[in-house]
């Protein structure tokens, strides 16, 4: 079986799923740069099946959809990243699955985002619709930075920051949920705690094992599939109401989960890959 | 064994090393990107960009 490899930089996660592919046998590796690759609506690479690993959205979600229209099957599809790159996909992938998420909010102007901010109350959380590693979050605490952040984006900002995501603040105690979805198995998650209000690993939160109960399994499997399904990654926060879910990545990074949840995450995500695609 | 492209120091690639791969130097700290493996070269990593995540 040939495996196309979509990627850019080869980070550690990258680094052991080469090493997985490697190790299953039987599997050819085909590196697919997206710094090098050139489509031309015609050809296609050799290739049985991709896997994407690239670090850009932008680039994920085209040369995707472009070897798609070549006839090749990805993991996950183009239509995964474009929802999942998009908080407001997102929330409506959720919400149509009937999947619980933080209330919230998306406005086009200035004035109706600050009143929509009033109207949610304080503090809310402000966030690029497209964005990760949790970046450019602001958590706006009263209606004067509310009116300054709004101001900021607006005018030093490209014109889609001026598309706001304000999301209901949850206070989450100091830590949320990452769990680890693989086909139809949720296999893993982790607490990431942090005394910041952003608990991302990019950030610094420290990863500790989370049991995956069933309240946890299911509810990562519905956001998995409201999205579109395949191999993600659901960030959650544990509410009074119950879980509810934040965010689903697709192209997940898990350095930090496999000697903590001891689940062998790359090589899941290659046997997936590979009978998936028989 | 490589040179730093930022500070000249010497660079260890590991046996399995690839093109694309992101390492530090150990000198200067320096995120480095491997470039080409025979020879070897190495470059500084890209900046971080909007787009780029999970």
């Amino acid at each position: 079986m040939k495996v196309g490899f979509l990627h850019s930089l080869i980070r550690k996660e990258e680094k052991l799923l080469l090493d997985a592919f490697r190790a299953k046998g039987d599997v050819e590796l085909v590196m697919l740069d997206d710094r090098k690759l050139i489509f031309d609506l015609q050809s296609r690479p050799d290739v049985d099946v991709v896997i994407e690993r690239c670090i850009n959205h932008s680039r994920a979600m085209h040369g995707l959809r472009l070897l798609e229209s070549a006839g090749i099957r990805c993991i996950n599809t183009s239509e995964v990243a474009r929802i999942c790159g998009d908080k407001i996909l997102t929330s409506l992938a959720l919400k149509e699955a009937g999947v619980p998420q933080p209330e919230l909010r998306i406005a086009f102007t200035e004035e109706s985002a600050l009143n929509a901010i009033d109207a949610l109350g304080y503090p809310a959380v402000l966030k690029p619709a497209v964005g990760s590693w949790g970046r450019l979050l602001s958590k706006v605490n009263d209606r004067e930075a509310a009116e300054s952040i709004l101001e900021h984006k607006a005018i030093l900002g490209s014109y889609h920051h001026s598309i706001f995501y304000i999301q209901k603040y949850v206070e989450k105690k100091g830590r949320d949920i990452r769990s680890f979805v693989v086909g139809d198995e949720c296999i893993a998650a982790i607490y990431r705690t942090s005394e910041h209000w952003i608990t991302n690993t990019a950030q610094g939160a420290v990863a500790t094992g989370c049991p995956v109960d069933d309240k946890l399994g299911e509810i990562s499997l519905r956001a998995a599939n409201a999205v579109g399904g395949g191999v993600v990654a659901v960030d959650l926060f544990e509410t009074p109401e119950g879980l509810q879910v934040n965010e689903v990545n697709y192209t997940m990074e898990f350095r930090n989960s496999i000697d903590t949840t001891g689940v062998d995450i790359p090589a899941k995500i290659v046997d997936y890959v590979v009978e998936s695609s028989k | 064994m490589a040179e730093c492209p930022v500070c000249g120091g010497d660079v260890e690639l590991t046996a399995d090393a690839v093109v694309g791969e992101l390492m530090e130097c150990p000198d200067c700290g320096s995120e480095l990107e491997v470039l080409g493996l025979e020879p070897v070269a190495l470059g500084e990593a890209p900046e971080t960009e909007e787009d780029w995540g999970e």
